[in-house]
């Protein structure tokens, strides 16, 4: 290891600091020895001014990404997990945009929070929307490619979904709840539990959308987007919603013409 | 035309940022070119893809980096230069740019352009990174000079001879941030037209102006604001030295209306024509001007805010 190498690891230790440099006595000599600070700030000062910036930058990120989850924790509680999260989990990426990848199993473990299952659903929907929004692009369903299909090639059908589309189950209705924070509201109270079975999809105007599914329809889905053939897919989704399964039936073909309309279907594979 | 290491004089540009982007697709307005943040765009699809292709359609737009951290412990990764070739060839950039400085250490991305000890060792590490990397990506790099809030004890030499040094060993080009020059000069107590004076000319390829925060013991480069009054003549002797140069404003904090940045892309355009035809008149030579001396301590403004280089961040549209 270069003398270089020894002392950016130094500062990026000083860096990642929870607390400030500059009114910790025990490290002013270390930030002496890097840093030559000048007639208006210490050396400390000059570390401290990116040390604040590093958390400002990376917190103001997550409260971007994580709005939702902020608005059910509160100021303290939020800036108390953002610690702990950035401490234990640095950014690793070149891109902002992956900052929270983690976020989701972190507020899962962090069993001290308020409101901890509306926050483990929050905190799985809002990446899931980070996740969808720069998700690879898939063209639309082309009708020629579905008329091509014979019918008795539907048996064996398999659907391609876009891949900017996430189901997430839900135990409270989350993505309702963060609207009202994106709209900025002000008289919304915490959701109450009420399961749900949330699509969050980019749309066909490159929009992010989330829509709430029935058992039935949500469990198809699920086994699509497992690769299962259009016939066990409706059968597993049968065996997952016995109390639906005429339903499944009747109205697979009007689902299958919403889903391929709002591009969740991009393609057959035969 | 005129060409700088073989590359085009693009005339004025703006920064690409994201609450422009509705008036720039649909009244597509008269702008020499758009600077883009690479990594903005180094995505798989969706809005971001979808913007940055309508743009090029209609204008030339040069890449601009904050990630490539070529001055880290460890060179710049694999995947991060594959997928910043993938957009070099989509973009059609002339050139990449990005900071002399380092942005992390393995196992924490820092996220920040931090100064790097301006020593012998540093200007080989990457100088030979800085070939590498240009010779990775098929068209010329272009290292920015950065501003900086503190100073390392272990420099051995001013940041001009530093940065001079790795541009000419590794022969890239030069992105010379004319704010960012008196910036520094401020916060280290510097003299910026010695910066000016002893880089070398013929390698800037491209100049950056902004605005910035005046904390009074500090200055905080936001590109927040108006590009000030001593900027604008520091600008005004780097063109008289380099002639006619790629120029580009950055607005990526309290991002005004657009036509507000366009103005401020028009002075740009005045106060470079008129360097040049001083420039001209003297037959090529900078006319003779006094040194700018080290900027006066100016007065602070009160809120020490956050930044962000390249703006703020593309985010879902449509329904909340």
């Amino acid at each position: 290891m270069s003398g270089v190498d020894e002392l950016q690891g130094e500062l990026a230790e000083l860096l990642t600091r929870r607390r400030a440099v500059d009114t910790d006595p025990t490290v002013s000599e270390q930030c002496a020895r890097i840093a030559t600070g000048n007639d208006r700030l210490s050396p400390a000062q000059q570390i401290e001014i990116y040390r604040e910036q590093f958390w400002l930058r990376h917190t103001s990120c997550l409260l971007e990404d994580f709005e939702g989850l902020g608005a059910v924790l509160g100021q303290s509680n939020w800036e108390r997990l953002i610690e702990d999260y950035l401490s234990a989990h640095p950014p690793t990426s070149f891109s902002l945009r992956d900052l929270g990848d983690r976020m989701p199993e972190f507020v899962e473990r962090s069993s001290w929070l308020p409101h901890h299952d509306l926050c483990v659903d929050m905190a799985r929907v809002e990446w899931a929307y980070i996740e969808v929004f720069d998700a690879p692009d898939a063209a639309p369903l082309d009708p020629a490619e579905l008329a091509a299909i014979p019918e008795s090639a539907w048996e064996r059908a398999r659907l391609r979904l876009s891949p900017a589309l996430r189901l997430v189950r839900v135990g409270h209705p989350v993505a309702a709840f963060r609207r009202s924070v994106r709209l900025n509201e002000t008289d919304r109270s915490l959701p109450e539990p009420e399961p749900q079975n949330l699509v969050i999809y980019r749309g066909r105007d490159r929009d992010l959308h989330h829509q709430v599914l029935g058992d039935a329809a949500f469990a198809l889905l699920q086994a699509l987007s497992q690769g299962l053939a259009l016939v066990p897919a409706a059968e597993r989704a049968m065996a997952r919603a016995p109390h639906q399964a005429d339903r499944i039936e009747h109205e697979l073909s009007a689902w299958f013409a919403d889903w391929a309309a709002r591009a969740w279907i991009v393609g057959v594979e035969i | 035309m005129t060409s700088r290491l073989g590359l085009p004089d693009l005339g004025v540009g703006v920064g690409l940022r994201v609450p422009h982007y509705r008036h720039i697709l649909d009244s597509r307005p008269a702008v020499d070119f758009f600077e883009v943040i690479s990594e903005n765009f180094m995505v798989p699809g969706g809005k971001p893809r979808y913007h940055l292709s309508a743009v090029c359609e209609t204008y030339p737009v040069v890449q601009h980096g904050v990630s490539l951290g070529i001055g880290n412990p460890t060179a710049p990764a694999d995947d991060y230069l594959d997928a910043l070739r993938k957009l070099v060839d989509e973009t059609k950039t002339p050139w990449v740019s990005d900071h002399l400085c380092w942005t992390g250490v393995p196992g924490t991305n820092l996220h920040d352009l931090l100064p790097l000890p301006y020593t012998q060792e540093v200007v080989k590490r990457v100088s030979e990174r800085a070939k590498r990397v240009q010779d990775r990506l098929g068209v010329r790099l272009l290292l920015e000079n950065t501003s900086s809030y503190m100073s390392h004890a272990s420099s051995t030499m001013p940041e001009w001879e530093f940065v001079s040094a790795i541009a000419e060993a590794a022969d890239i080009g030069l992105l010379f941030d004319v704010n960012n020059v008196y910036v520094s000069a401020y916060n280290h107590g510097f003299d910026p037209s010695e910066f000016v004076r002893s880089v070398p000319h013929e390698r800037i390829v491209q100049i950056h102006l902004a605005g910035h925060d005046n904390l009074g013991r500090y200055i905080i480069d936001t590109h927040g604001g108006h590009v000030i009054d001593p900027v604008w003549e520091l600008y005004r002797e780097t063109i008289e030295r380099t002639g006619p140069v790629s120029t580009l404003i950055e607005w990526d904090d309290r991002i005004p209306e657009f036509p507000v940045l366009a103005a401020e892309a028009e002075r740009a355009r005045r106060v470079r024509a008129e360097a040049v035809a001083a420039r001209a008149a003297l037959g090529g030579r900078a006319p003779a001007r006094p040194r700018m001396g080290v900027p006066v301590r100016g007065a602070a403004v009160p809120q020490h805010r956050a930044w962000t280089q390249g703006g703020p961040r593309e985010h879902e549209g449509g329904s909340p």
